[in-house]
């Protein structure tokens, strides 16, 4: 973000000075991630603003990854592009190295490391990666901006973040619940894939209804063992 | 018209007309001279042997270490001039700590043998005239033995920056005889503790002094256990067993490992 | 500390002059930071018997500063016994956020149709006042004026009129993150307003996947304890005499 310049003194000619200059800015948007005993659903919506303007209605934020994960990436979009640069390459460069596929468990730490290389000038990105570990079952890993890593069962992050997070809790964390349908709701962390994908869908259309920077479109990734399907979903586009 | 083979001796990062690097190869004679140090490659491990050749009576043999750990599930015997195998080893135990860092998870045994000999070649003078760390080839050659995702391996490295996975190998003074005795004796069926046996036995014949606990070094990596050096106690034991039974006999009293 | 928020109105409004009347707009999202905090809100207030204005900009000030110059007209209506004129609204409106300095926070479109014909202002917040035959305000204002600007022509009939304050309104909530939800649109004529509420609804919210009620009892009841507050004595019962219940 560039601050138009202002009068700095008085004299008769006036020099345009940039000051205040900020590296950095938040183009909005969600991304949601739910972890399943054989599947992982990560999501976000595909808006990308600045300020009271949509820069566009279709720019991606969810990435998949060359070894069965997914990264979403929210906050800055210009830095998730290039750090989702930076780890395909890195996990290209780890494929000729030692001749092996790195695992969800690895890249999670190469990412927390990649962040924490930049402490003093972070990404300026809320990450997400999801993943299948070594028996099949789902996982997702959030970080925050210099490489603190949680792994959990489900995540949400980005400007709707903290609305859809209570609802996750309680639908699928069941916090604070008795008389829980197993059939339908699971146990705690582990939903069935039917009912995950209504409860992203869910978020997102609702997220929608009460934030202004999520809308536009819906991408849902989804990591099986046998790979990797994407879903759009339109959203509102107000 | 070639110069005589002496004029080639010197540069480090000269071809004689032949195409050989001559400091190279003297390189790879150097170890040929070294204590001989045995690996053998089982299902169940990588055992690792070496003889502690010290110069005078008067030196305690135990100081001698020609085995050490690189990481939990990595371990290396060296052969050749040992004060080189110190910058490896560092280099080495950098570079599995670095990869556990990075990715949570220990390295491949190939991938440690690869950033060894990655390091071999860095003598000599720099492409654009800067000074290199080192002023000439290393003068030792590793076996190293550890166990990853594709089980127990033996990988062996040379001054040139070569390496080569063995199921068996031989390093050293007694390199010849051994690799011979290990052609013979070394089955894929091979138990551990049977591996150790036969390492043993062979070190055992290649050797000009007697055979004791203390004048011998014995590690084992294995996936339970990882690198695991055994006690003065357990080679006692062992060595004891060998005098026992003739080379090639079947297996004597089985050794304690797990 | 800091100040409170305000809840602000990041919005579209717009206002169109044609032959024989004036045309109204708004959006109805209202806002609070990024957080939408009223989906269907009205924007479009009533000044006078032929008079609307239009609001953006801090809620509460557009709406207390519309009412309070309302009662004023109204009040001015009857001491002078004529109807009052557009340009009245437009002065006392302008002469009292001028006095605030832009501290109340109101950007206004205003429109009406008095004896001089239909009449279409903007007033800003530090008091400054323009008079066109078609205007726009609020975070959405560039959007809807891309629309006037491209569309907008002379004598234009009251349905082509609108037409473009819809599509101005409507590119707004498109494209405009302040703006949002639906179009509210306000004919005003010589003797006649009409007010359509909820003109058009092109963001309507689609049914959810599923119900999210709560089944009774899902919350645990860990412990209960009944205390009693009154002793209930029972009478010694007479036949006929209705027994004391606990």
């Amino acid at each position: 973000m560039l601050s138009a310049a202002g009068p700095t003194h008085a004299g008769p000619v006036r020099i345009p000075m940039e000051h205040g200059f900020s590296p950095y800015t938040d183009n909005g948007g969600t991304t949601l991630a739910i972890a399943g005993d054989d599947y992982v659903i990560v999501a976000g919506d595909t808006r990308q603003s600045e300020g009271y303007s949509i820069n566009t209605r279709y720019c991606p934020k969810v990435f998949k990854l060359d070894n069965n994960c997914v990264l979403a990436t929210g906050g800055m979009a210009a830095d998730g592009q290039n750090l989702v640069r930076r780890l395909k390459q890195s996990i290209e460069q780890y494929h000729h190295v030692h001749a092996k596929t790195m695992s969800p468990s690895a890249l999670a730490q190469l990412l927390s490391v990649v962040l924490y290389g930049k402490r003093h000038f972070p990404y300026f990105v809320w990450n997400t990666l999801g993943g299948l570990d070594a028996d099949g079952s789902g996982w997702v890993y959030s970080y925050d901006p210099v490489g603190n890593v949680e792994k959990r069962k489900w995540a949400c992050a980005g400007s709707a973040g903290h609305l859809i997070m209570p609802f996750l809790d309680a639908k699928i964390g069941h916090h604070h619940q008795s008389q829980i349908d197993a059939k339908t709701e699971g146990k705690p962390g582990s939903v069935p894939f039917d009912t995950a994908m209504k409860y992203t869908k869910d978020a997102f259309t609702s997220a929608t209804e009460r934030d202004i920077y999520t809308g536009d479109l819906l991408e849902i990734f989804v990591i099986r063992k046998s790979g990797v399907t994407v879903e759009q979903i339109p959203l509102k586009r107000d | 018209m070639f110069l005589s083979r002496s004029d080639y001796d010197r540069g480090v990062s000269t071809f004689s007309p032949e195409g050989r690097i001559f400091q190279v190869e003297y390189a790879l004679e150097a170890i040929k001279l070294g204590s001989t140090a045995i690996g053998v490659q089982t299902k169940e491990g990588v055992i690792l042997a070496v003889e502690r050749r010290s110069t005078s009576p008067l030196v305690e043999a135990t100081s001698i270490e020609k085995i050490v750990e690189i990481d939990r599930h990595l371990g290396c015997a060296i052969s050749g001039l040992t004060a080189d195998s110190r910058t490896i080893v560092d280099h080495a135990r950098v570079a599995a700590q670095h990869h556990t860092f990075v990715y949570d998870e220990p390295i491949k045994v190939e991938s440690l043998t690869q950033e060894v000999c990655d390091l071999a070649l860095r003598f000599g003078e720099g492409a654009s005239g800067e000074k290199r760390a080192m002023s000439r080839p290393f003068g030792v050659a590793l076996l190293i033995g550890g166990v990853d995702e594709n089980g127990p391996q033996l990988y062996q490295t040379d001054p040139s920056g070569n390496y080569v996975r063995y199921k068996a190998k031989a390093l050293g003074s007694g390199s010849e005889g051994a690799q011979t005795e290990l052609k013979n004796q070394y089955h894929a069926d091979l138990t551990l503790a049977e591996g150790i046996q036969v390492a043993l036995r062979i070190l055992k014949q290649t050797m000009e002094e007697k055979m004791t606990e203390g004048n011998i070094q014995l590690a084992t990596v294995t996936a339970a256990k990882g690198y695991f050096v055994h006690p003065i106690e357990e080679i006692k034991t062992l060595v004891e067993g060998l005098g026992q039974t003739a080379p090639g006999a079947s297996t004597p009293a089985t050794p304690t490992v797990q | 500390m800091k100040a409170p928020r305000a809840t602000s109105t990041g919005t579209t409004i717009v206002g169109c002059i044609y032959d024989g009347g004036l045309v109204l707009g708004a959006d109805t999202r209202a806002t609070e930071g990024p957080i939408v905090a009223d989906k269907n809100c009205e924007k479009i207030h009533y000044l006078a018997p032929n008079m609307y204005c239009c609001g953006a900009g801090t809620a509460a000030d557009t709406e207390f500063t519309t009412a309070l110059i309302s009662s004023n007209l109204e009040l001015h209506r009857l001491s002078t016994g004529r109807d009052a004129r557009v340009v009245t609204a437009m002065t006392m409106l302008k002469q009292m956020l001028f006095k605030y300095q832009g501290h109340i926070g109101a950007a206004l479109v205003l429109g009406g149709y008095d004896v001089n014909g239909p009449q279409l202002y903007t007033i800003a917040p530090h008091g400054s006042t323009d008079k066109l035959p078609y205007v726009t305000m609020g975070s959405g204002s560039m959007a809807a004026m891309a629309i006037f600007e491209s569309r907008w022509k002379k004598g234009m009939t009251r349905e082509q009129a609108v037409e473009l304050v819809k599509d101005a309104i409507e590119s707004g909530v498109f494209n405009d993150l302040g703006s949002g939800s639906n179009v509210d649109v306000c004919v005003i004529t010589k003797s006649k307003v009409d007010y359509l509420r909820n003109y058009r609804k092109p963001n309507e919210r689609e049914p959810k996947e599923q119900s999210y009620k709560f089944k009774r009892g899902t919350t645990a009841v860990l412990t209960t304890e009944i205390t009693s507050l009154v002793d209930i004595e029972t009478e010694p019962s007479n036949a006929g005499a209705s027994e004391g219940r606990a």
